[in-house]
């Protein structure tokens, strides 16, 4: 996955953990570098929550990339930031919270070359960076490039439309977009101000034309949804959720994006729906050659629909590769932990191996300035003391871990002493020592 | 410096086991933020403490008893504001009145009459002083405002609890008659009640500063008038009506809440633990449920002394000191004084604003959906 | 079957009725029901760990509070240790309230947020009256430590805690009575995967060191298979199989089981590319549910004769039952024509087809 050679682009061990982190020297090296596949490269994707109760660090200097027709998953556990992530990469991040640092280059050989002249900074070969675009463009860009499912289909959809008319809206924008070849950035004008007005002054008008509401009816069908034509025009409660969630997809589908995030898309659904909505989004983006974000905390999901896998731990991407190096080859201690501590419905193992603690609450104060997971880590030696780079393991350019494993052996010499991590008596998340440890 | 003064005084309040887990740190904590984003609940706790001090203090604050007519003094402006009134009188010429055409020679002369620094807001029509009647009229707003409240709460809680703890035919009848209760207009329902209640219940309570002669000795030593009421009026008819009006509003409330404190698995828990009911109540539902409750409270302390306001002043009230009552008895001098009207009137005002204040502080600072963890 | 049973459930039943209030009757509206459970029997070993594992909405949790009384059966008889559960005078309800426990699924709205941990952990003793205040304290720090948390943490309240912590804290409340049955509705199914590895850790030392039984409802099978002994799986109301666990997960009997499984994703290499998708469909309502068998609109195998008649439960190996003609070679059901299923939707979509005027 790193295009460039190991350890150019590393953070800094011990660089100041400040909002701006400090970049290496040469942030741009790896131009033209990049793997021919890649549709979408994120580095060093940095965002922060500026709340009440402190600097929150959601995502900590993630980089990924996604290649075409295929399915990058991140897994973590809750708060490992990995939704976080991928709202960062769409520009969805809204207040308190920023993305302060990183670049997400998109290819897109046409705005690459509207750009070329006029902002250099933000176009690399085919690809354009979408933080230095201006955010008109950004905008416009959503739909037709990018799109999102979400967890809660319930909630995603607005209760006072029929389905119909949400789906047919989304096309509209769409279609009005294509009408308009000229310029990327005209594309959301065909829906401007006046428009808007009118829409606003006049309840219940019908604003989306024929050909949209057809081409809803046509997306409903593609997701598989029976009866598409008396559907369409319900209201999302008479949906149960599995076919909630298809129309959520078929919304999805209407900008034809060539990048799909997919975030938690099955948790709420019970085990015989999820199956069929994994079935769908594997068909959809098989037929589609699209690529597709899968972000879930199920590595049982990730098994069944991952090409690439990106393993997430306290907001930083802790190992990555593919789906056979994460899971038969996990490097990292987390990736193991967690591995180990699924049951597993074919062999039941007659005792789990939990990973001891608490997932960390990513205030920046009380992060430490050692690698994330060294307090929960049964192979904590001296090394971690320093904050790890992101290296290849075994010099594999494409399965990299953030751990001094990655390139190193375990040294039981250096082994830091179990209790070395309680100093604080006081700290709520005291019981690290967890339910294993008392017999 | 207020609300260290509260954070202070909510860790210090008796409330009881049931109570305890209101005054936790985290709702300190949250209440002084919310005064510190909000400047207008300090200037409503300001005011809701001033008007409180001085009905408890009124006799050794008022600088006149509430009742002393001065009919030489009536309608005197308050500081700051002249009377000009014009009048008819004898045009005098050495000492005597001028004939003219056998009648006597008159002339419009404008008579100003000037403030005294011992009426700062004037006196009414029957010379009485206005600010002595403000501080006394402030024991019946708030005795009204307060205890009317406490008894709507009572029953409203009591009644919403159970409704929305057993559901079905109970919640029926007590939820449907309090429905019934909505469909009047609280002042007629008001009035009915006042009549079918009578005077019945009115009392007198003696005055403890008057009684132990501390505010004559006090009044006496700096050269105010003495010879303060010894009793105040308890308008019990004002306080049993007002709550009987006011108590479906804490039902629906608190029916709300014990509806969905139900469903908490806590609950659940405690009637697998083998609680009885009436513990699950006292000890799970009612602790969770008063933050609303006490919202709801401090808003209503505002409405129900908005109503004693309104039917004091249509007359249905005993007490002979009352804002409202005083807004009636300055209705007639409109026109020529009014102050005797527009006092008592920005007395209800500011206290009720005040409280309002309070209220939404209390319900912006508690409310768990505004607190937020600030989570990712 | 019944060698040592602690818990005996036999035709379970608890329907809620809608448009039941005092104003629907005086319109002169017709109650309708919601068969949350229509029927249920098991039975719960002295020592064992039977799994009740089912989708949302199949009545499994609603089950679990009903035989524990939680909420009033409309029908069938719940035992516990021979007694009738639903007919015990108030003497034996106490003694019940102390044996049997629950512990719920949502560790946030478990714990009472205006309460210290100590309160909570022991608040069965202070309401059975079985330990004075100081009694207590000891107590709930002995609990404490006991479910790895730290006896320092007795005067915190429930919101200083992450998920899993509370989830011992709930554990350590249902311990403190000295249960012999306790009930675990969905127990880590909130808790993020590292964490539900040392809270079921946890529940299975506390089963060994304390010979508990548990009823321990789920919907993650792979967990069910991790903790079960026995297991009965339940759709719309009704247990459609039960069984050893081994036999439940290697040999299902009962289509709905099989699918299920199918659709389990595994967390493995193999699983690459697998389509898990054999059921079509969604869960109808149990306003409404199907006649017969209630699995016979998803069901790949459905003939007209499980439209018809509900299948009763066949034994089908040593302590295993399913509720399907197909384990019967001598059933009508093998005469009877195959269910067209793509136009036997049996809940909410189907209906006017084809009326173009």
């Amino acid at each position: 996955m790193s295009r460039e050679s190991p350890g150019e682009r590393d953070v800094t061990p011990n660089a100041g953990r400040d909002s701006t982190r400090e970049r290496d020297a040469s942030p741009r090296a790896h131009r033209d570098t990049g793997h021919e596949r890649d549709r979408l490269r994120v580095e060093n994707l940095t965002t922060r929550f500026f709340t009440e109760e402190g600097q929150v660090n959601a995502v900590e200097s993630v980089s990924f990339d996604v290649r075409e027709d295929e399915i990058l998953g991140i897994v973590g556990e809750s708060g490992s930031g990995k939704s976080v992530t991928a709202l960062s990469a769409i520009d969805l991040i809204e207040s308190p919270g920023r993305v302060t640092d990183g670049e997400v280059w998109l290819r897109e050989p046409d705005l690459a070359e509207e750009f070329r002249e006029r902002t250099p900074d933000a176009v690399d070969g085919d690809f354009v960076d979408l933080r230095r675009l201006p955010k008109g463009v950004r905008r416009s860009l959503r739909g037709p490039k990018f799109s999102m499912i979400f967890q809660d289909p319930m909630s995603s959809f607005n209760p006072s439309l029929t389905v119909g008319e949400q789906i047919a809206e989304a096309v509209e924008v769409q279609r009005r977009a294509s009408a308009n070849p000229r310029s990327t950035r005209s594309r959301t004008q065909g829906y401007g101000l006046g428009k808007l007005i009118v829409d606003t002054l006049v309840p219940g008008r019908e604003y989306t034309s024929d050909a949209s509401r057809e081409r809803a009816i046509e997306l409903l069908e593609q997701v598989g949804i029976p009866d598409p034509v008396e559907r369409a025009d319900e209201y999302p409660h008479q949906f149960s959720g599995g076919m909630l969630q298809r129309a959520m997809v078929a919304q999805a589908l209407a900008g034809e994006p060539d990048v799909l995030f997919a975030d938690e898309p099955t948790t709420a659904l019970d085990v015989t729906i999820q199956a069929q909505i994994l079935d769908l989004l594997r068909d959809i983006q098989r037929d589609r050659g699209m690529s597709v974000v899968l972000i879930t905390h199920d590595l049982g999901v990730i098994a069944r629909m991952c090409d690439r896998v990106g393993v997430m731990y306290a907001g930083e991407v802790v190992e990555r590769g593919s789906l056979a190096d994460v899971f038969e080859q996990p490097t990292h201690p987390y990736t193991q932990g967690l591995l180990g501590s699924i049951p597993d419905v074919e062999d039941p193992a007659p005792r789990l191996q939990p990973i001891e603690g608490n997932v960390p609450n990513l205030v920046d104060s009380e992060m430490p300035d050692r690698c994330y997971f060294a307090d929960r880590c049964p192979k904590a030696m001296e090394a971690c003391l320093e904050r790890p780079a992101e290296r290849p393991v075994d010099g594999d350019p494409d399965h990299t871990a953030r751990c001094v494993l990655a390139d190193g052996e375990y040294d039981p010499a250096t082994a830091l002493p179990d209790d070395y991590f309680e100093e604080d008596p006081e700290a709520t998340d005291a019981p690290a020592e967890g339910g294993a440890a008392d017999d | 410096m207020i609300s260290e003064l509260f954070g202070w005084l909510f860790a210090r309040l008796p409330f009881g086991d049931g109570l305890r887990g209101l005054v936790s740190p985290r709702t300190v904590r949250s209440l002084k933020r919310g005064l510190n984003r909000n400047a207008l609940a300090k200037v409503g706790i300001v005011v809701v403490v001033i008007v409180l001090l001085v009905a408890v203090f009124a006799p050794l604050v008022a600088p006149d008893k509430p009742g002393t007519q001065n009919l030489e003094e009536a309608r005197l402006p308050p500081l700051g504001f002249t009377k000009a009134t014009v009048q008819e009188v004898p045009v005098q010429e050495n000492g005597s009145v001028v004939f003219e055409d056998g009648e006597i020679l008159t002339e419009n002369r404008t008579v100003y009459e000037n403030a005294t620094i011992a009426h700062p807001l004037g006196t009414d029509g029957n010379g009485r002083d206005i600010l002595s009647r403000l501080i006394y009229g402030a024991r019946v707003s708030l005795l009204v405002g307060f205890l009317g409240t406490a008894l709507a709460m009572f029953v409203g809680v009591s009644v919403g609890l159970v409704a929305g703890y057993y559901r079905g035919k109970v919640d029926d009848v007590l939820m449907r008659s309090a429905d019934v209760m909505l469909a009047f207009p609280s002042i007629v329902l008001a009035i009915a009640l006042i009549g079918v209640l009578g005077d019945s219940l009115e009392q007198s309570i003696p005055d403890p500063f008057v009684q132990s002669g501390l505010s004559e000795a006090v009044r006496s030593a700096i050269g105010l008038p003495t010879g303060m009421p010894e009793t105040t009026t308890l308008p019990g008819t004002i306080i049993v009506v007002v709550a009987l009006v006011n108590w479906v509003w804490f039902a629906r409330v608190a029916r709300g809440e014990a509806l969905s404190l139900r469903e908490q698995s806590y609950v659940k828990a405690a009637r697998a633990l083998g609680a009885s009911d009436a513990k699950i109540l006292a000890r799970h539902v009612l602790p969770n449920a008063i933050t609303p409750i006490l919202v709801l409270g401090t808003i209503q302390i505002a409405a129900i002394i908005l109503l004693e306001s309104a039917l004091s002043f249509l007359g249905f009230s005993s007490a002979n000191v009352s804002w409202g009552f005083d807004i009636a008895l300055g209705r007639q001098y409109q026109s020529t004084a009014w102050w005797i009207a527009a006092m008592p009137g920005l007395a209800i005002v500011i206290t009720v604003v005040g409280l309002n204040l309070v209220g939404d502080w209390l319900r912006d600072a508690l409310d768990p959906g505004i607190e937020g963890e600030g989570g990712v | 079957m019944t060698d040592d049973a602690l818990v005996e459930v036999e035709d379970l039943e608890k329907y809620y009725f809608e448009n039941d209030t005092l104003f629907d009757r005086l319109l002169g509206r017709e109650p309708s029901a919601v068969r949350a459970v229509d029927g249920v029997s098991f039975d719960v070993q002295r020592g064992e760990t039977l799994g009740l594992v089912g989708e949302s909405g199949c009545g499994k949790s609603t089950t679990s509070e009903t035989l524990l009384a939680l909420r009033e059966a409309t029908g069938g008889s719940v035992r516990f240790d021979g007694d009738d559960v639903f007919e015990m005078t108030s003497r034996e309800r106490t003694q019940f309230r102390q044996d049997a426990q629950i512990v719920f699924q949502d560790p946030f709205s478990s714990l009472d947020p205006r309460m210290t941990v100590g309160e909570i952990v022991t608040e069965g003793l202070r309401i059975h009256g079985l330990a004075d205040s100081a009694e207590r304290t000891a107590r709930a720090k002995e609990l404490l430590e006991r479910v790895g948390l730290s006896a320092r943490q007795v005067d915190r309240y429930p919101h200083e805690f992450s998920g899993g912590q509370r989830q011992r804290i709930g554990i350590a409340r249902a311990l403190a009575l000295d249960p012999e049955f306790i009930v675990l509705d969905e127990p880590v199914s909130a808790l993020d995967v590292s964490v539900q590895a040392q809270v079921l850790n946890l529940l299975e030392d506390l089963q060994d060191d304390f010979g508990l039984t548990y009823l321990f409802v789920a919907h993650d099978l792979s967990v069910v298979r991790h903790i079960s002994d026995r297991v009965a799986v339940m759709y719309l109301g009704k247990v459609v199989e039960t069984g050893p666990v081994d036999e439940i997960f290697e040999d299902p009997q009962h289509p709905y089981t099989q699918a299920l499984l199918d659709s389990v994703p595994r967390a493995s290499v193999e699983e690459y590319g697998r389509r898990g998708g054999t059921l079509e469909g969604d869960v109808p309502s149990p306003r409404n549910p199907p006649s017969g068998c209630r699995f016979h609109t998803r069901c790949p195998h459905a003939r007209e004769a499980c439209k018809r008649e509900l299948p009763p439960d066949y034994d089908v190996g040593a302590n295993h039952d399913a509720a399907c003609f197909r384990t019967d070679d001598t059933h009508e059901y093998w005469q009877s024509a195959p269910l067209e299923h793509v136009d036997d939707g049996g809940g909410s979509s189907g209906g006017g087809v084809a009326d173009d005027d």
